[in-house]
C-alpha cells in the first residue's frame, strides 16, 4: 500500500530503476472534477482501503440495535440462555472487528491525507521551479502559496470524506435492509424521514457557513494588521502611533469577536434544531412503535431496534451533507489549483548544442538588436542610463527573461456570488491572454545574439548556463553561507574566497558565527541592504559564468566599499564577458567600454573619461544624478540643480 | 588568490569550509523502517517502537528549544499563562457559571431521553405489549418537553460558550498587541522581526483555536462526561459498572498520551511552517532559482522538509493509534459485557429490559463526549504552549527609565562614546561629537566601521556602553519616549505604509494633530494632489489588498510623518532608509521641506551627500579619523580626498 511521503515525477525527467515515471505524475487539469478524480486515482489502493475500513468501523454502531433487539426477543425475555449467549457472541464479534479496525482506519486516513497534501506541496514546487520567472507572471505569490497550504489541506479533507461517505452510505443501505425486513411501514418511515430531517437542517447550514466566512475574513484582516504592526514597529516605537494602531487593532479585534459570536450562535441554533428534529423523530417512532406492538406486529426487542436506529441514522445523513459541503469546497480548491498546475511553459523545444559548440558561442560578441548594444567578448562593459528601469529591461533581454510588469491581478478569496464569478472569468481571460502573448514572444526570434546565434535558437537551460543575469531583486535563500555562495557545491574554497574578496563581502563572512557554516535566515533577513547586495554579488562572481550581467550591483553599498569593489571586480572577471548596469563613477572608471543609453537606445560608447569630457548628457547623468537624490545638503543640492552644471562638484 | 584575504579570515575560512558533501541526512537512517522481507516480525515490531522512542526524543528536544529560544524574545512560564487565564475567567465569573449551568442542564436533558425511552420499553414490556394509553401519553409528552428544553438549553449553552470564548480571546490578543507596542525601542531596533511575526500569527492562531473552541468545549466535555456517569449509575449501578471499570482502565493510557502529545503537535506545526517557508522562498525567488539553475536544489530542500515533517506526523500517528486502540476497546467492550450482565441480572429479576435499553443507549453516547474531551485537552495544551510565547513578549524588561530633567537648548553632544553588542567587543572606541543646531554633518566610512551604531546612539535608540549622549544637557535615554521623539528622530525603513487610513498613517507621528495638521504636513511634502484625488481622501485605507501607493507616495507619507513629529535633529541612515534612487529624484522638494531649519546627521553612502554637508566625519574601525568641511578634508589629502578623486576624476 502507498505511504507518505509520496514520490513525485511530474514535470521532471525523474525515472525509477525500470525507466518508468515513478509516483505522482502530471495532474489532469482539464477541469476541477477531472482533477479530483485524478486525485483519487493517484492513491487508488489507499482510497479503497479507507472505504473498507470506514465500513468496518461503522459496523458495530450499525448492527448493535438489531443484535440487541434480537437478544432481547429471542434470548433475554424468552429466558433462553443459549440464544442470549449466541447473540452476545455475535455482538462480541462485530465489536471486536469494529474496535480493531479503528487503528487501521485512522492509519489509512492519515496516510492518504498526507499523501495528497505532501503531493500537492511537491507538485507546486516542481511547477514553480519548472516555470521560474514565468510563474509570478501567471499567479501572485500568495495564490501559489495558498494552492499549497489551504488547497492541499482541502484535498486531504476530500479524500478523507470520500472514504467516510462510502462507509456511511453502505452502512445506511445495510440498516435499510434490516429495518425493512422487520417492518415495512416503520422501515419506510425511518428511511424516508431521516433524509428529510437532514435536508431541513441543511437549509440552516448556509447562513451558518456565511457567518463563518465573515468571521474568517475579518480574522485574516486582523492577522494582517498584527503582521503590519510588527513590520512597522520601528516606526511606531521610533516616531509614535502606538495608540492609533493599537486602537485600530482593538477595533478590528472586536469586529472579529462580534462575527465570531454571530457564527457561534448560528452554530448553536443549527445544533439546537438538530436536537429537536432528531428528538421528534424518536418521539414519532415511539408512538408508532408502541402502536405496532399493541397491534401485535412488532416484538419489544424490535421496538428497541427501531428506537436505536432512530438515534443512529442521523449520523450517515449528516456525513452525506458534510461530504456535499466538502466536495463543493474541493471543487473550488481544484479550480484554483488548476490555475497554477495548468500553466504551460512558453519556451520552444530546441536541440541542445554540443559542449564545445556552446563554449565557442560564449566567446563571441553579445548583441542586442533593439538597443544596438554590442558587448565585446572578454571585456568589461558598463551601461549607463538616466532611467534605471531602462537598463533593467536591457538586462532582462540579454538574459532572455520575459519583460517585467505583466502580471495577472490577484483574486479575492472571500468574495462570493455572481460578481466573484465574473471577476474569476476576467482573471482567467487576462491569464490566457498573457499566456499567448508570452508564448508568441518566446517562440519567435529574441533579438539578442551571442556570436551571431539568436538566443531563441538555444534551449533555455543552455542560455542560462552561458548568460547569468544578477538583478536587483535577486533572492538570498535561507541556509549556510557556503550554500548561499555555492548553491551547487562545486567550488573549491579558494574560488569562494576569491569571489568573497572581489565583492568586498568579507564583513558578511565576519559577522556570521560559524563562518561558511554560519546560518542565514530566509531572504537574508538580519543582513543590512548593503551586506545582502554584496552577498548576491559574491554568488554571481562565484558562479563564474561566461557572460555575467550585473544590474546595479552596488546601489546599496557605501562609497568606501564601492571603491573597493570597483577596484577588484575587473581583476576577478578578467578575460570573461561582463556587463554592469550602473551610474556610479567609481565603477565606470574601471570599465573597458561604457555604453550610454537614452530612450532605450545606445547613443554613445567609449571610456568613462571620453564620455565625461565629450558628452554633456552623460556627464550630468553620472556626476549629478546622485546629488539630486542626496538628502543631506538641501541648500547646496538646490543650487547644483538650478545651475544645471557639474563644475562645482569637481575639486 | 586566497592570499588576498586577511590571514585571520583565511584561517577561519579553511576551518569552516566543507569540501565534500558531508551533510548528514535530514533524518537519521534509524527512523526508516527496514525493507520488507529483510527482518522477522519480532524485529520489525521492536524496531517500530525503537523508531517511536527516537521520534519522541526529537519532539522533546524541539519542545525544549521552542520553549527556550537562544535568541529573540523571552517565553513566559506555564504558571503565568494559567494565572492570566484564570484572571480573564474571573472577570467573567457570571458568564462562566452560566455556561456551565446551561451546559449541565442541556446535557442532563439529553441524558434524560434514554432514561425515558427505557421507561417506555418497560411500560410496554411489563404490560405484556399493551400499555395503558395514559402512561404512554404521559411518557411521550414528557419526552417532548425534555426535548424542547434540551434544544433551548443547547442553543443557550453553545451561544453563551461562543460569547465567553470570543470575549476571552479578544481580550487576550489585544493584550498581546499592547505588549508588542510597548516593546523597548532598543529591542525593536536590534532584534529581527521574524520571531515576533511568528508569535503574532502562528501563536495567536493556536491560542485562538484553544480559547475560542477548546476552552468552552472543555467545560462542556467535563460537564457532559460527569453527568453521563451520574445518569448511568442512577439508571442502574450494576449495569454502569462495566463501562466505569474499562473507562478508568483507559485513563492510564489517556494520561500518557496527553503528556506526550503536545510536544508532538508542536513539532508537527513547526515542520509545516518550515515547509511553507521553503516553498515561499522558492516561489519568491523563482527567478533566482532559474538564473542559477537551482531547480534540483530547491526540490530537494522541499523533499527534505517533507521528510522531516513525515517523521513528526508518524510520531503523532503512532501516539494516536496507541490511544485509539485502548480507547476503542475500553468504550466498545462494555457494550457486550453490559448485555451479558444485563441478561443475567434480568434472569434474576434485578433489572428490567428498560434498564438494559437505557444502559445500552448510554454506552453508545458516552464515547463521543469523552473522545472530544481528550481532543480538547490536546488543543488546550498546545494553546498554553503558544500563549507562553505570547505572554513572554510582555516580559521584555524596559531599556530605559525616564528622568525628570528637561533639555535646555537643542545642542547634541556625544562624549567618549563606546558601544559593544557583545561584551568585550567594542565597535566604537570613544567618539566625541558636537552637533551645532542647524548644521549638516555627513558620516562616511566603510561598512562595519560603526557608523550606523553611532547613528543609533545619537538618536537615543541605544544607551552607549560608555560615555554620554546629551541633548540640552540631558542624557537622551533618560528622556520619556514622547519627548525624545520631538528632539531627535532616526529615519529608517520609512517607506513602510501601514494598513490604515492616510490620516492614521500620517497622524501617528503626533497623535491628535487633527485634520488640519495632517493636511498641512501633506502639503509641505507636495503630497496634496494625489491624496486629494483619492476616493475617500484622508480616510482612504492604504496597504496591500486596499489602495496601494507608489514607492514615491510611500516616501512622501514617511516625510509627512517627520514634518508632523517635528524633531529638531534628524539622523538619516542611507544604509537602512532604503531611499530608492528611482523615487528620490521626484522627492527632492519634499525632502528639502523636511530638512530646512533642522540639524541633520546623514550616514552617507553617496559622496555627493557628504560633499553637500557642512562637516564630514570619516569613521574607520569605530573612530573618527577625519573631521571637517569638504574643502578642509580635500586639502588634508586623507582617505576622503582619495575617494573623492576616484569619484570625480
Amino acid at each position: 500500500m502507498r505511504d507518505f511521503p509520496p514520490q513525485v515525477s511530474a514535470w521532471t525527467d525523474a525515472r525509477d530503476g525500470a525507466g518508468h515515471q515513478a509516483g505522482i505524475g502530471v495532474p489532469d487539469t482539464r477541469g476541477p472534477l477531472r482533477f479530483l478524480w485524478w486525485l483519487l486515482r493517484q492513491q487508488g489502493d489507499l482510497v479503497l482501503a479507507g472505504c473498507l475500513c470506514s465500513l468496518l468501523w461503522m459496523l458495530p454502531t450499525a448492527l448493535t440495535p438489531w443484535v440487541f433487539g434480537q437478544a432481547v426477543d429471542e434470548g433475554i425475555r424468552a429466558g433462553d440462555a443459549g440464544r442470549t449467549a449466541l447473540w452476545c457472541g455475535v455482538l462480541l464479534l462485530i465489536t471486536l472487528v469494529g474496535a480493531s479496525s479503528g487503528v487501521f482506519y485512522h492509519t489509512v486516513v492519515v496516510r492518504s491525507w498526507l499523501y495528497a497534501a505532501y503531493g500537492q506541496t511537491r507538485l507546486v514546487t516542481h511547477q514553480v521551479t519548472r516555470l521560474g520567472h514565468v510563474m509570478p507572471r501567471r499567479a501572485p505569490t500568495g495564490e501559489v502559496l495558498s494552492v499549497n497550504g489551504s488547497d492541499g489541506d482541502q484535498f486531504g479533507h476530500f479524500i478523507e470524506i470520500f472514504s467516510r461517505l462510502v462507509g456511511n452510505v453502505v452502512a445506511y443501505v445495510l440498516v435499510a435492509v434490516i429495518v425493512l425486513q422487520i417492518s415495512v411501514p416503520l422501515g419506510l418511515v425511518v428511511l424516508l424521514v431521516a433524509p428529510v430531517l437532514a435536508l431541513v437542517s441543511s437549509v440552516l447550514l448556509r447562513p451558518m457557513a456565511a457567518a463563518q466566512t465573515r468571521e474568517r475574513s475579518r480574522d485574516s484582516e486582523l492577522t494582517s494588521m498584527a503582521t503590519d504592526i510588527v513590520a512597522g514597529l520601528r516606526i511606531l516605537r521610533g516616531i509614535g502611533g502606538e495608540r492609533i494602531f493599537g486602537a485600530n487593532y482593538a477595533r478590528q479585534s472586536q469586529r472579529v469577536r462580534q462575527a465570531g459570536v454571530q457564527a457561534g450562535s448560528w452554530g448553536a441554533f443549527v445544533e439546537a434544531v438538530g436536537v429537536l428534529l432528531s428528538g421528534l423523530f424518536v418521539v414519532a417512532l415511539m408512538v408508532l412503535g408502541v402502536q405496532r406492538v399493541r397491534d401485535g406486529d412488532l416484538q419489544i426487542g424490535e421496538l428497541i431496534t427501531f428506537l436505536g436506529y432512530a438515534l443512529f441514522l442521523v449520523q450517515p445523513i449528516r456525513v452525506v451533507f458534510e461530504a456535499a459541503q466538502q466536495i463543493t469546497r474541493s471543487v473550488v480548491s481544484a479550480r484554483k489549483t488548476i490555475g497554477v498546475f495548468g500553466t504551460t511553459d512558453p519556451w520552444p523545444e530546441r536541440a541542445p548544442l554540443e559542449p564545445d559548440q556552446l563554449r565557442a558561442l560564449a566567446e563571441g560578441e553579445l548583441v542586442d538588436a533593439s538597443s544596438g548594444l554590442r558587448v565585446r567578448p572578454g571585456r568589461l562593459t558598463m551601461v549607463v542610463s538616466a532611467l534605471p528601469d531602462e537598463s533593467a529591461r536591457l538586462a532582462d533581454r540579454l538574459g532572455r527573461y520575459l519583460p517585467a510588469g505583466d502580471t495577472v491581478p490577484s483574486g479575492d478569496d472571500e468574495a462570493t456570488g455572481r460578481a466573484a464569478r465574473r471577476a474569476a472569468a476576467e482573471r482567467s481571460r487576462v491569464r490566457a491572454d498573457l499566456e499567448s502573448r508570452d508564448a508568441e514572444r518566446a517562440q519567435g526570434a529574441w533579438g539578442v545574439t551571442l556570436d551571431g546565434t539568436d538566443l531563441a535558437d538555444l534551449p533555455l537551460d543552455q542560455v542560462r548556463s552561458r548568460v547569468l543575469v544578477s538583478d536587483t531583486a535577486a533572492h538570498v535563500f535561507a541556509g549556510t553561507l557556503q550554500d548561499a555562495v555555492d548553491p551547487h557545491r562545486t567550488l573549491r574554497r579558494e574560488q569562494a574566497e576569491a569571489a568573497l574578496h572581489a565583492a568586498a563581502a568579507e564583513d558578511v563572512y565576519d559577522i556570521l558565527p560559524g563562518g561558511w557554516q554560519g546560518v542565514l535566515d530566509e531572504r537574508g533577513r538580519g543582513l543590512s541592504g548593503g551586506q545582502r547586495q554584496r552577498l548576491v554579488l559574491t554568488r554571481a562572481l562565484a558562479a563564474d559564468p561566461p557572460v555575467l550581467v550585473l544590474v546595479e550591483p552596488t546601489s546599496a553599498v557605501d562609497a568606501h566599499t564601492e571603491a573597493r569593489i570597483a577596484d577588484r571586480l575587473p581583476t576577478h572577471r578578467r578575460g570573461r564577458t561582463t556587463v554592469v548596469m550602473t551610474a556610479s563613477p567609481l565603477l565606470l572608471h574601471h570599465a573597458d567600454e561604457v555604453a550610454f543609453l537614452v530612450d532605450g537606445a545606445v547613443v554613445a560608447t567609449g571610456t568613462h573619461d571620453e564620455l565625461v569630457t565629450g558628452h554633456p548628457a552623460y556627464r550630468s547623468t553620472v556626476l549629478r544624478g546622485d546629488a539630486e537624490a542626496a538628502p543631506a545638503g538641501s541648500t547646496t543640492t538646490t543650487t547644483t540643480t538650478t545651475n544645471g552644471t557639474t563644475q562645482e562638484v569637481t575639486p | 588568490m586566497s592570499d588576498l584575504l586577511d590571514p585571520e579570515l583565511r584561517a577561519r575560512s579553511a576551518r569552516t569550509w566543507r569540501d565534500a558533501d558531508d551533510r548528514p541526512p535530514v533524518v537519521p537512517d534509524l527512523l526508516h523502517p527496514p525493507d520488507p522481507g529483510t527482518t522477522g516480525l519480532r524485529d520489525r515490531h521492536r524496531l517500530l517502537w525503537q523508531r517511536h522512542a527516537l521520534r519522541r526524543e526529537r519532539a522533546q528536544a524541539h519542545l525544549m528549544t521552542a520553549l527556550d529560544p537562544d535568541r529573540g524574545l523571552p517565553v513566559a512560564r506555564s504558571r503565568t499563562v494559567v494565572d492570566y487565564l484564570r484572571g480573564l475567567l474571573r472577570e467573567r465569573s457570571r458568564l462562566v457559571v452560566l455556561v456551565t449551568l446551561a451546559n449541565g442542564l442541556a446535557a442532563a436533558a439529553g441524558l434524560a431521553v434514554p432514561l425515558l425511552l427505557g421507561r417506555l420499553v418497560d411500560a410496554v414490556d411489563l404490560s405484556g405489549g399493551d400499555p395503558a394509553v395514559g402512561v404512554v401519553r404521559d411518557l411521550v409528552l414528557l419526552v417532548v418537553v425534555v426535548l424542547v428544553a434540551q434544544a433551548v438549553l443547547t442553543y443557550a449553552a453553545k451561544g453563551l460558550a461562543a460569547v465567553l470564548g470570543q470575549g476571552v480571546l479578544a481580550q487576550a490578543r489585544e493584550h498581546v498587541i499592547r505588549a508588542v507596542l510597548r516593546l523597548p525601542l532598543g529591542k525593536v531596533e536590534s532584534a529581527s522581526t521574524g520571531d515576533l511575526v511568528t508569535r503574532v500569527t502562528r501563536d495567536v492562531g493556536s491560542m485562538s483555536g484553544a480559547v475560542r473552541w477548546a476552552l468552552p468545549e472543555f467545560i462542556i466535555g467535563v460537564v457532559t462526561v460527569l453527568l453521563t456517569v451520574v445518569f448511568m449509575v442512577l439508571n442502574s449501578w450494576a449495569l454502569a459498572l462495566p463501562t466505569l471499570v474499562t473507562a478508568s482502565l483507559s485513563l492510564f493510557q489517556i494520561r500518557r498520551y496527553l503528556q506526550q502529545a503536545p510536544a508532538g503537535y508542536l513539532l508537527e506545526g513547526a515542520t509545516y511552517s518550515d515547509i511553507n517557508t521553503t516553498l515561499t522562498e522558492t516561489v519568491e525567488g523563482a527567478r533566482t532559482v532559474e538564473a542559477y539553475r537551482m531547480q534540483q536544489d530547491r526540490r530537494s530542500a522541499g523533499v527534505d522538509d517533507i521528510e522531516v515533517s513525515s517523521q513528526a506526523e508518524r510520531y503523532g500517528l503512532v501516539l494516536r493509534n496507541v490511544l485509539f486502540a485502548v480507547m476503542d476497546m475500553a468504550f466498545s467492550l462494555p457494550r457486550v459485557i453490559t448485555l451479558v450482565v444485563g441478561a443475567w441480572l434480568y434472569s434474576r429479576d434485578a433489572v428490567t429490559i428498560g434498564d438494559i435499553t437505557t444502559a445500552m443507549l448510554y454506552i453508545e453516547t458516552f464515547y463521543g463526549p469523552f473522545d472530544r474531551l481528550v481532543g480538547t485537552i490536546d488543543r488546550l495544551q498546545v494553546g498554553v504552549a503558544s500563549t507562553t510565547r505570547l505572554l513572554g513578549i510582555a516580559e521584555v524588561p524596559p531599556d530605559r527609565t525616564a528622568g525628570d530633567d528637561r533639555p535646555e537648548g537643542s545642542t547634541l553632544v556625544g562624549q567618549r562614546l563606546r558601544y559593544a553588542y557583545r561584551p568585550g567587543h567594542d565597535v566604537l572606541h570613544g567618539i566625541d561629537l558636537r552637533l551645532e543646531p542647524g548644521e549638516r554633518l555627513a558620516i562616511v566610512g566603510p561598512s562595519g566601521s560603526g557608523k550606523s551604531t553611532l547613528g543609533r546612539l545619537i538618536s537615543g535608540i541605544h544607551a552607549p556602553t560608555g560615555g554620554t549622549v546629551r541633548v540640552g544637557g540631558v542624557e537622551l535615554t533618560e528622556l520619556p519616549l514622547e519627548l525624545l521623539r520631538t528632539e531627535v528622530a532616526l529615519v529608517t525603513q520609512e517607506h513602510h505604509v501601514f494598513r490604515g487610513s492616510v490620516r492614521d498613517n500620517v497622524e501617528l507621528a503626533r497623535d491628535g494633530a487633527g485634520e488640519d495638521g495632517v493636511w498641512r504636513a501633506l502639503a509641505t511634502v507636495d503630497a496634496l494632489d494625489w491624496v486629494q484625488a483619492l476616493p475617500q481622501g484622508l480616510d482612504t485605507v492604504l496597504g496591500s489588498g486596499h489602495h496601494e501607493v507608489t514607492p514615491a507616495q510611500a516616501q512622501q507619507i514617511a516625510l509627512a510623518r517627520l514634518i508632523l513629529a517635528d524633531p529638531h535633529t534628524l539622523v538619516l541612515d542611507e544604509a537602512t532608509s532604503l531611499i530608492d534612487p528611482r523615487t528620490a529624484r521626484h522627492l527632492e522638494g519634499s525632502m528639502n521641506a523636511l530638512l530646512t531649519g533642522r540639524t541633520v546627521v546623514a550616514i552617507a553612502h553617496r559622496l555627493h551627500t557628504a560633499h553637500d554637508a557642512d562637516r564630514i566625519a570619516v569613521v574607520t574601525d569605530g573612530r573618527i579619523v577625519e573631521l571637517g568641511s569638504h574643502d578642509e578634508l580635500i586639502a588634508a589629502g586623507g582617505e576622503y580626498a582619495a575617494l573623492w578623486r576616484a569619484w570625480t576624476s
